[in-house]
């Protein structure tokens, strides 16, 4: 089949994991220039700040530039925490997800329950990264804006699909409102947000539901074709 | 007493900056350095370092790889990984590997002079959420049971203490404790004669290849 022939749908699950591939390339050029440089530099600066016990003030300015390239430094590991590809072609969807929960748990000190299918076995590629980064919304969300303290993931296969459900303690929302007001987020946008997690459901003819209030948590479920 | 430790990483001004600053401090010296992945098990061999901070990826050789080799040789120092990765595959297989600990190259490096020591001190440091992690899922595929832990079965059945199995294996004592308490959760045992009883019907062979 052509490019030409490609019916649209085929198309865009393509350039979904085409997206992945360019995300794994900018992470590894983040890992290979500036993490390594930012590490040296902060080897050195931390040496220094050592020596220049007798110089109060210089002492303070290089403590300065610590704190500023350690800040730095954390924004690069959330970023490439968030975009970097888990390796979707090489592992299996189980535990990709709980990788992503444990770096989860890690970044945040949030606890989540997770709850795997042990029929769940593998699936599409599109399919895969679907449930990986709309988990990662979910959890991301919950721990932005929910305050949650306790989330809980569970992941079946029942018969030809996939359900997944992430259900907080946190404050809720009024998720018509919330829906309403992503519904014009462009790329521009910035983040994925609840749009993006519609978006990548419909793309591949799954259903997705929202329940929250405020004051009582919130649930979300997904389901998506398993092949 | 003085931390002598051999630091291993590709990236030569990451182990420039590593140098100096741990040769500034007092605890500790760093008796050798290399940015070959495939020169760290002479370096290793020549200076018998008490701890070894590994790249993650070293050149083409990732570290449970190096750590394999490492653990056929006669001296086994303590590893600490050092990584910019913090997802669950990357923390696993440190674990997996025997690593005793991992640091982070996107944390600050003082935080690395902390884990030497920690590491030193035997304990194994690691992120809480990844030990949690590690326990679930090994509760949950109960069948695997790794190279390692079969190894430590063996020796468990043979009657060896967590201290002896330490010795002959050369690994830290906490290592073992960790080997031992997840092998009896995969086993489904409450303790070492049970542990060792199930060793004797199972058929297995005590003692597999060297490979963590």
């Amino acid at each position: 089949m052509t490019t030409a022939e490609e019916s649209p749908g085929t198309a865009s699950l393509r350039l979904l994991a085409a997206g992945e591939r360019e995300l794994q390339r900018i992470v590894l050029d983040m890992h290979d220039g500036p993490v390594q440089d930012l590490f040296a530099a902060m080897s050195h600066l931390q040496l220094l700040e050592r020596e220049l016990a007798a110089q109060p003030e210089a002492q303070r300015r290089t403590q300065q530039s610590i704190h500023l390239l350690e800040r730095a430094l954390g924004e690069i590991r959330t970023l490439i925490g968030v975009f970097r590809p888990p390796g979707f072609e090489r592992r299996d969807l189980g535990a990709i997800l709980e990788g992503l929960v444990v770096q989860h748990e890690a970044l945040t000190d949030q606890s989540v329950d997770l709850t795997l299918d042990p029929a769940l076995g593998d699936c599409p590629l599109p399919t895969k990264i679907a449930l990986y980064r709309i988990l990662q919304e979910a959890l991301a969300n919950s721990h932005r804006h929910a305050a949650a303290t306790r989330q809980t993931v569970t992941v079946e296969r029942t018969g030809a699909q996939f359900a997944l459900t992430v259900s907080d303690d946190g404050r809720g929302f009024e998720s018509r409102r919330v829906l309403a007001a992503e519904a014009d987020v462009g790329v521009e946008g910035g983040h994925f947000g609840l749009r993006g997690i519609q978006d990548r459901v419909g793309m591949l003819g799954g259903t997705f539901t929202i329940e929250s209030a405020p004051g009582r948590g919130t649930t979300l479920r997904v389901t998506l074709p398993a092949a | 007493m003085t931390i002598r430790i051999c630091l291993a990483d590709d990236h030569a001004i990451v182990l420039e900056g590593l140098r100096a600053l741990v040769d500034g401090e007092p605890d500790m010296t760093v008796v050798g350095a290399t940015t070959d992945g495939d020169a760290v098990e002479a370096l290793v061999r020549r200076e018998s370092p008490d701890v070894l901070v590994l790249d993650y990826e070293l050149g083409g050789r990732r570290a449970p790889e190096v750590i394999q080799t490492l653990r056929q040789g006669e001296q086994v120092p303590r590893i600490l990984i050092l990584t910019a990765y913090h997802d669950g595959e990357t923390i696993r297989s440190a674990l997996e590997s025997g690593a005793e600990g991992l640091a982070l190259k996107t944390a600050s490096p003082q935080q690395t002079l902390s884990a030497i020591r920690q590491v030193m001190a035997g304990q194994l440091v690691f992120p809480q959420a990844a030990r949690r992690w590690l326990e679930a899922r090994q509760a949950s595929r109960s069948d695997e049971v790794t190279a390692r832990e079969r190894e430590v079965w063996g020796l468990i059945a043979e009657g060896l203490t967590n201290v002896q199995i330490a010795e002959r294996l050369a690994l830290s004592e906490n290592t073992v404790k960790f080997h031992v308490q997840h092998l009896f959760q995969k086993l489904g045992v409450k303790n070492r004669t049970e542990a060792a009883l199930r060793h004797a019907t199972s058929g297995r062979v005590p003692r597999g290849p060297t490979t963590g």
